[in-house]
């Protein structure tokens, strides 16, 4: 067994990481389903790389994410911090078993299910009462999922109101309150000490090993962050103690960002604090992993890679589908059987383990840690004619990277999983294979490497997706040519799976990234009498420190571009 | 939870508003945390919005627990959150003292006094009263067999102000046992060394201290023994795990055979490792019924494991750094970082090992160890919440013992202290104080009472007539302090009603502090701003 183990922190991640967890859940609900296309059902992935196998107090089975997710208290809505399975029945007993004295006892508010979670629940129950009884669509179910899907597209303030996932107690963390409004979280200093202050760290680190202890192998750890403020310095504070810890595991991290967290940088003093605070912040972060892969575009909803979407940049539940059905694919190399590099199954080819990609994607002849991610959403059809176009639909989802910079040094690995062949019929891996040789044999530009997974298994639509399709993707995910006369966005009720392909790519377009990164650190941060300097004393950094994160920031640049001139121009 | 005490645009106001603004928040925060002081406080019971619990008697866990924005009132509870960290205890006293010292000042500045007046009356009523404190103390002496009676005196007045007598009773015992088993001569105490674990169990409250240690996790090997006896143990940070070595770049063109070729190779240095332990084994356990248990640090995969289990060994992976350290000093021998040090000198020994299953959760016990320096103080409860109150509260006990044994003193408690201060602030110090600034000396001395008022106020007691009797029964000489069930006067010394120096000292010195800046509120602002937000 080669576990991965997941870390989520701060908001967007989340919110990501639902989404990421309803596909899983529903590749697990569709498994061995007769009335499903085998591509779903039989999918051939081994989901206990991401699962594990418990047991309650009462002695009922459990089968959870191998996962730690970090927010601050009051993020997870309506859900228990413990999860749903392992009930504690806290109020049963006597509530109070310590005190004799005077009990006060103050209630907030409750936060109210909403429709989705509510039929969830009363769905389970049916289900515990007459197991057989499955999936006997009726129009009264339809209706209700009609008004869900309504409910989630109004709706969805936290990542809990849509996520069909029963997690295990020792998953959701939750920090104390803030003391201090939400919006103010905005910046690297201000969570610089919430992994020390009151064994908060040490509590997280304990979770951590609880899920790393049972491993027998664990061959990494996904780690996504949401970086547009405080939380930068949490997941940093952690991750020191993970590369500590478990010196050897190799971290594949993902820094998010929501479009929302771009928007209206009100006066020029802000302007200079999120400017430094993105250059700290990634320096920090890009210290303690392996790759990281920034994502997070600014337009969202306006991008090339929405070219099938209807996205609304303002609601995070929408983009984090998108974000999370990336991450979904590139996750999927690590869940095939391990066969060497020539064998393939019927499923799926081009297995990867963390470390080969990391060691691939970074490590090789030069040594760039930084990798952009491309997706398209659904993938097009791989017909003969068209094939060549195929490579130009992956749209970046990296920010602040050149668009159009030919790198003959890149290195790619590459995922396709559910592609349609001709007359829409799913393709075969080695179809899928050959298709991609065909591709990159035509294509005027070609990488220096390329590694290819492929699956047969699509990306699933669960019920509480959001409707971001538009009226054109048809509900295999296929492109319609005429899109019928509804001309509004589709969902989960009329798209039930796409194709999808994403590919990591470590190139010298992200140079724009970087370059920035290291501008505004020596502008605003570095530089005699600098701007910044105070704010970044507040922050909790010395003069030698932000110079060897300029350092570090200047050698990422050279090692893409050893022509540029990155030689600091103070003194 | 929240608690909005007031608007949190401080910035945009003018300066009286801002004073009272800052007055209004330090009392609004006083008024919650109130209840909880005392062995006669309120409990507090949140439910969260679904549902959760948290139990707490603790000012500083309830603060944590609050979503607060103004501030004037984050500042005040940071001040009492550093108290707690610094000193371990009195975050609800550092509160309530802060927001009756700006109370009594809303009074003499209502009669349009000038807070910088108060402020100078603060300082060297300050001084007075640490003074004071100096020369109130009771020294314990601590030498090599420290007086035990004292600390379990000490250890009871802190878990009695935090769980019902008989469970704060039943665990004083154990606190004073657990820091005493840690400590080491010319050494400062580290309680990290003190292991707090925690089992849930259906109906029992219950708490026992191990000597030795126990372990969340257990051998990952079904032919593993459960129960061994006469145990060597190895501690130990080696990975035994096979872990890729290094690939080198034309991995992806190599064909099947390199790829097996370099995994092979890799597995045997990982056996490797694994046969000189069991070298070790053999080496201490041939011809005896000794068993052999590796705890180590890093991993231990599938074939790693099958190899020890064949020769009997137990082995648990993955422990936590932190019991690294405890085990050696729980157990004897050295923490090994690789099989090149293994001899028989690194091992240590426990005359049992066994293991404990809850479901999925799994305990490995550690214990009839010959000389422990590190324990473990193992909590039962029905739920999360119950212990989560426990642990605050052993954790408050043990820092509480320990500073006793620190500060070699303790200062009687039951208001004994405040009300003894205020009189010698007002009888003694007032008189030497020139001009006005008399007034801010006797703001602060009334706001000392304000302990023992609050004390009187939750064990439903008339707070006048306390304080009446309190300071004439000091003016006839006795040191009181109050009896909470009757409102009389007691002498806390035959109560053995002890609270630690270094908190009240602590409580003494920031208190002043932030009340001071909050009154000069230009100041406030700007330190408020400075704190949270960039500039
Ligand atoms: N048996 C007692 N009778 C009266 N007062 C007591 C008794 N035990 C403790 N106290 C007082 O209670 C106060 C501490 O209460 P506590 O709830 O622990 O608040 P804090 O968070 O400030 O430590 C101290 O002033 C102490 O002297
Ligand atoms: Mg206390």
């Amino acid at each position: 067994m080669r576990e991965v183990v997941t870390v989520q922190v701060g908001g967007f991640a989340n919110f990501i990481g639902s989404h990421f967890w309803n596909f899983q859940d529903e590749l697990l609900g569709l498994a061995g389903d007769p009335d499903t296309e085998s591509a779903l059902s039989n999918h051939g992935l081994n989901m206990d790389v991401l699962y594990r196998t418990g047991e309650t107090p009462e002695g009922v089975l459990t089968y959870t994410p191998r996962l730690l997710s970090v927010n601050y208290r009051g993020s997870l809505g309506s859900m228990s911090s413990y999860g749903t399975l392992y009930n504690q029945n806290p109020e049963l007993l006597s509530p109070v078993a310590t005190w004799k004295g005077d009990i006060s006892t103050q209630r907030s508010q409750p936060y109210e299910r909403n429709l989705f979670l509510r039929s969830l629940y009363e769905e389970e129950q049916k289900q515990s009462v007459s197991i057989d009884s499955k999936r006997q669509a009726n129009s009264q179910d339809e209706t209700q999922d009609k008004d869900i899907v309504d409910c989630l597209e109004n709706g969805v303030q936290y990542w809990t109101d849509f996520s069909k996932v029963h997690y295990h107690p020792q998953s959701l963390y939750e920090l104390n309150g803030l003391w201090a409004d939400e919006e103010k979280f905005n910046n690297y200093g201000m969570g610089k000490d919430v992994f020390a202050e009151s064994f908060q760290g040490e509590e997280m680190a304990e979770r951590l090993r609880f899920f790393i202890e049972e491993c027998d192998h664990v061959q990494g750890i996904q780690y996504v962050v949401d970086d547009s403020g405080g939380f930068s310095s949490v997941a940093v504070d952690f991750l020191q103690n993970i590369a500590d810890e478990y010196t050897n595991t190799p971290v594949l991290l993902y820094t998010v960002r929501s479009p929302d967290s771009f928007m209206n940088p009100r006066n020029k003093k802000r302007n200079i604090s999120q400017d430094l605070h993105n250059s700290v912040s990634f320096a920090k972060l890009s210290s303690f992993c392996k790759l990281i892969v920034p994502v997070g575009l600014p337009f969202l909803g306006g991008s090339k890679a929405s070219m099938h979407l209807r996205v609304n940049d303002e609601k995070p539940y929408h983009c984090s589908a998108v974000y999370a059905a990336a991450l979904h694919s590139l996750s999927l190399p690590f869940r095939m059987d391990l066969l060497g590099p020539t064998s393939s199954s019927i499923s799926n080819s081009g297995a990867l383990d963390f470390n080969s990609l990391l060691q691939m994607l970074s490590g090789d002849a030069r040594q760039n840690m930084v990798a952009i991610l491309d997706a398209t959403l659904p993938a097009p059809t791989i017909e003969e004619p068209a094939v060549e176009s195929f490579l130009s639909k992956l749209q970046p989802l990296t920010p602040e990277i050149s668009e159009d910079m030919e790198d003959v040094h890149s290195v790619e690995s590459l995922v396709i999983h559910g592609a349609l062949g001709p007359g829409e019929r799913r393709a075969s891996v080695s179809k899928i294979q050959q298709a991609i040789d065909a591709a990159y044999e035509q294509s005027s530009f070609r990488p220096r490497f390329c590694h290819l997974s492929a699956a047969r298994c699509p990306l699933p639509i669960p019920l509480p997706f959001p409707s971001i399709f538009s009226a054109n993707v048809g509900n295999r995910g296929q492109l319609l040519s005429s899109p019928g006369s509804n001309s509004s966005s589709k969902g989960s009720l009329d798209v039930h799976s796409i194709p999808m392909a994403a590919r990591l790519r470590s190139s010298s377009a992200v140079l724009p990234f970087l370059s920035n990164r290291l501008e505004n650190l020596r502008k605003f941060g570095v530089q005699r009498g600098a701007l910044g300097g105070e704010l970044l004393k507040n922050w909790g950094f010395e003069k030698e420190e932000l110079e060897d994160m300029s350092e570090s920031l200047a050698s990422m640049v050279k090692a893409l571009d050893p022509y540029t001139d990155v030689s600091s121009d103070s003194d | 939870m929240s608690l909005r005490v007031l608007n949190p645009n401080a910035e945009v106001l003018n300066k009286s508003e801002a004073l009272r603004m800052n007055i209004n928040a330090a009392k609004g925060l006083q008024d919650v945390l109130k209840s909880n002081l005392g062995p006669k406080g309120t409990i507090k019971m949140l439910v969260g919005g679904a549902g959760d619990i948290k139990l707490t008697k603790d000012g500083n866990t309830l603060l944590k627990e609050m979503q607060i924005q103004n501030p004037t009132a984050i500042m005040i509870a940071r001040t009492a959150v550093a108290q707690d960290d610094i000193s371990g205890d009195g975050t609800t006293s550092t509160v309530i003292f802060i927001g009756e010292l700006m109370k009594q000042s809303d009074r003499y500045i209502d009669e349009g006094m000038h807070p910088r007046v108060l402020v100078d009356g603060f300082e060297i009523a300050k001084r007075a009263t640490l003074q004071f404190l100096e020369k109130f103390k009771t020294p314990v002496v601590m030498g090599d067999e420290p007086d035990k009676e004292i600390l379990k005196m000490v250890a009871r007045t802190t878990l009695r102000t935090k769980l019902y007598e008989a469970l704060a009773d039943q665990l004083t015992e154990i606190i004073v046992n657990g820091v005493l088993c840690i400590r080491k001569p010319q050494e400062p105490i580290d309680l990290f060394m003190v292991e707090i674990m925690h089992m849930r169990h259906k109906f029992d409250v219950d708490t026992r201290l191990v000597e030795g240690l126990v372990l969340d996790h257990g051998s990952r090997h079904p032919d593993m023994k459960r129960r061994a006896e006469n145990c060597y143990i190895l501690t130990c940070n080696v990975s035994l795990e096979y872990e890729k070595s290094e690939i080198n770049a034309g991995f992806f063109y190599s064909n099947a055979e390199q790829r097996e070729g370099m995994i092979a190779a890799e597995r045997r240095s990982v056996d490797e490792r694994v046969r000189k332990i069991i070298e070790l084994k053999n080496k201490v356990c041939a011809g005896t019924e000794n068993n052999f248990v590796i705890i180590n640090q890093k991993g231990i995969d599938p074939p790693s494991l099958d190899m020890l289990a064949k020769e009997g060994i137990v082995a648990l992976r993955r422990a936590k750094r932190r019991n690294m350290e405890r085990l050696v000093l729980a157990c004897g021998g050295e923490a090994v970082n690789s099989v090149d040090d293994l001899t028989p000198d690194v091992l240590g020994w426990a005359g049992l090992v066994y293991e404990h299953v809850l479901g999925e959760e799994k305990y490995t016990f550690v214990e009839n160890v010959r000389n422990p320096h590190s324990c473990t103080i193992l909590i039962k409860g029905p739920n999360d919440h119950t212990i989560a109150q426990i642990k605050d509260a052993v954790r408050d006990g043990l820092r509480a013992v320990k500073n006793t044994l620190e500060d070699e003193a303790v200062i009687l408690g039951a208001g004994a202290f405040e009300v003894a201060a205020r009189q010698h602030l007002v009888n003694d110090v007032m008189k030497t104080v020139q001009g006005r600034a008399q007034l801010g000396v006797e703001a602060f001395a009334d706001a000392l009472l304000v302990i023992p008022k609050t004390l009187a106020e939750n064990a439903g007691l008339d707070t006048q007539d306390v304080i009446i009797s309190l300071k004439g029964e000091h003016d006839r000489g006795n040191v009181v302090g109050l009896n909470q069930h009757t409102g009389e006067p007691i002498d806390p010394q035959m109560e053995g009603i002890f609270d630690n120096y270094a908190v009240k000292r602590q409580i003494l010195n920031s208190g002043p502090v932030i009340a001071s800046q909050l009154l000069l509120v230009d100041e406030v602002i700007r330190a408020g701003r400075n704190m949270r937000k960039p500039t």
